[in-house]
């Protein structure tokens, strides 16, 4: 195999991973909640801060802060949902005013990471160092942990909506809310559930990724317009979708990259989605309104 | 066990119901008669907390429950079995079952609940891996009915048991129902057919444009064609 090869495919894999991650909080919340988490990004950059500070002011390990951080970005999930969501639940321009309110706790995290940290770039150490090579292309073992970690959750998400009950709840909200709440499934508190899992694999992400691209108040933007891009490419709410098409992506992105230049990626990819969504427009794996998770 | 006072709903600017008073005994089963459109659904509706009441109180066991959520209500043993049966479409036929026991019981218990049910209909066991969307008109209603079985419920409300089914799946649905109210569980059924649910009554309320103009022992009413044809046409 050529050493470029080995390169595009190897960043495509990694980069699909990471995309698909990303995705999977926010078609998860989508699906459920029918909520588009435009803060999906700033709860990656709470999860990297809270991280970050954990190592370079108390000194604990990575591994000590990894916890942490993810934590700290499902309790900052939550009570965004506690503050903004919640609220307006079943209230007619629910869709506006939750746009616009995760849009201004975006902006108000940034700020606040300036505020409290500084806007110059912050190192997270990885989980594990060291890399090896094959054809001359460098494969980090922190990347190798992105992807297991990566399709891990997407199996631990899938067994953990078709096997157990609250998942299985939350799949029955997102496709019958009226009955779900005859059910006696309290329906709200899903809700809070579902984005608090979300705020998790988001916080898991960005402590991951944080010693590839470097920290700052805005590392979050670029990975959450990815993801976006991933969930429609996949079908809003599909797991299944997010899954396939992080990878598809992120392929198809590497190798534009490798063999035509960077300049011809994002064209590339946008090209590739709009023909997609010509032939599906619904996505890869949306089938409408009716089914979701 | 159950008791609704001067029960006001609506939807918009209508008013719908004005001022309800019904009441439900242990093991009684209770028929509202009515025609299209007079407010059966949103009787149902509001005493299981889908639709919030203007006035009026609904009381379990001498216990207010008029403004507590939808699931709290169903928590408590109101089991409410919708018109349109709603059930979760991309589940299969036992995961909607399942969904029926969500609150208060084991696995295990649900799963004894799950046998129980497929034995009082065995056609559902026969499709128990299908997606509910797939099922037929008169599956779904078996679906619905057994999914609300499968809570521990004290008091089943039940809404048009028979709506768009044929004759023979009507008798069927019926016939379950009996069944169900032999092993001593307490009904509130909303029928437009004083035929279907003449074995299921015990007393019959007879609703007309959003109040309750009649009451009275099953054996009395449901004889009296003529009262009948006059209201129900």
């Amino acid at each position: 195999m050529s050493t470029q090869f080995v390169q595009a495919l190897w960043g495509g894999i990694l980069f699909g991973s990471v995309y698909g991650l990303m995705a999977l909080g926010l078609t998860l919340v989508w699906g459920a909640v029918r909520l588009l988490n435009l803060a999906h990004g700033a709860i990656f950059v709470v999860g990297s801060y809270v991280a970050y500070w954990v190592v370079s002011s108390l000194n604990l390990p990575i591994l000590v802060a990894l916890p942490i951080g993810v934590l700290a970005a499902a309790a900052f999930a939550y009570l965004m949902h506690l503050i903004f969501i919640r609220p307006v639940i079943g209230k007619p321009g629910f869709d506006n005013s939750t746009l616009i309110a995760t849009v201004g706790v975006s902006i108000a995290v940034s700020a606040a990471a300036i505020l409290i940290f500084n806007p110059e770039y912050k190192v997270i150490p990885p989980v594990i160092g060291g890399n090896f090579t094959v054809s001359e292309v460098q494969i980090t073992k922190q990347g190798l942990l992105v992807i297991g970690t990566s399709l891990a959750l997407f199996g631990l998400v899938y067994l953990f909506l078709t096997y157990t009950r609250l998942g299985m709840a939350i799949r029955a909200v997102s496709q019958q809310q009226e009955a779900a709440s005859l059910m006696a499934i309290p329906v709200v508190r899903t809700y809070g559930m579902v984005i608090a899992i979300s705020g998790a694999l988001a916080g898991l992400a960005g402590v991951l990724l944080s010693p590839f691209f470097f920290l700052n108040p805005n590392s979050g933007f670029n990975p959450m317009i990815q993801a976006l891009i991933v969930t429609i490419f996949g079908g809003l709410g599909s797991v299944r979708g997010a899954l396939v098409a992080g990878f598809v992506l992120g392929i198809f992105e590497s190798f534009i990259e490798v063999y035509y230049g960077v300049a011809w990626a994002q064209p590339g990819v946008f090209l590739l989605i709009i023909l997609m969504l010509i032939l599906r427009p619904n996505g890869l794996f949306g089938i409408g309104e009716v089914r979701r998770l | 066990m159950l008791e609704v006072k001067g029960l006001v709903a609506g939807y918009g600017g209508g008013e719908v119901l004005h001022g309800i008073d019904l009441v439900v005994n242990e093991r009684e089963g209770v028929i509202v008669l009515g025609p299209n459109g007079h407010g059966k659904t949103t009787l149902l509706r509001t005493i299981t907390g889908l639709l919030p009441p203007r006035a009026g109180k609904v009381l379990l066991d001498g216990k207010e429950i008029t403004r507590w959520r939808a699931d709290s209500i169903a928590a408590a043993g109101l089991v409410h079995i919708p018109q349109g049966d709603l059930l979760f479409p991309e589940m299969t036929v036992t995961e909607n079952l399942l969904m029926g026991a969500y609150h208060g019981p084991t696995w295990a218990e649900r799963n004894a609940r799950l046998d129980r049910v497929y034995e009082l209909f065995p056609w559902l066991k026969e499709r128990r891996g299908q997606l509910a969307r797939t099922l037929s008109g008169g599956e779904r209603r078996m679906l619905a009915l057994g999914r609300g079985l499968m809570s521990k419920a004290r008091l089943l409300l039940i809404d048009e048991p028979s709506l768009g089914l044929a004759p023979l799946i009507t008798q069927q649905i019926y016939a379950s129902i009996h069944k169900v109210k032999e092993s001593g569980m307490s009904l509130l059924i909303a029928d437009e057919n004083a035929n279907h649910v003449a074995g299921l009554a015990d007393r019959v309320y007879l609703l007309e444009t959003g109040s309750l103009v009649r009451e009275g022992p099953a054996n009395d009413l449901l004889r009296d064609k003529a009262l009948l044809e006059s209201y129900l046409g």
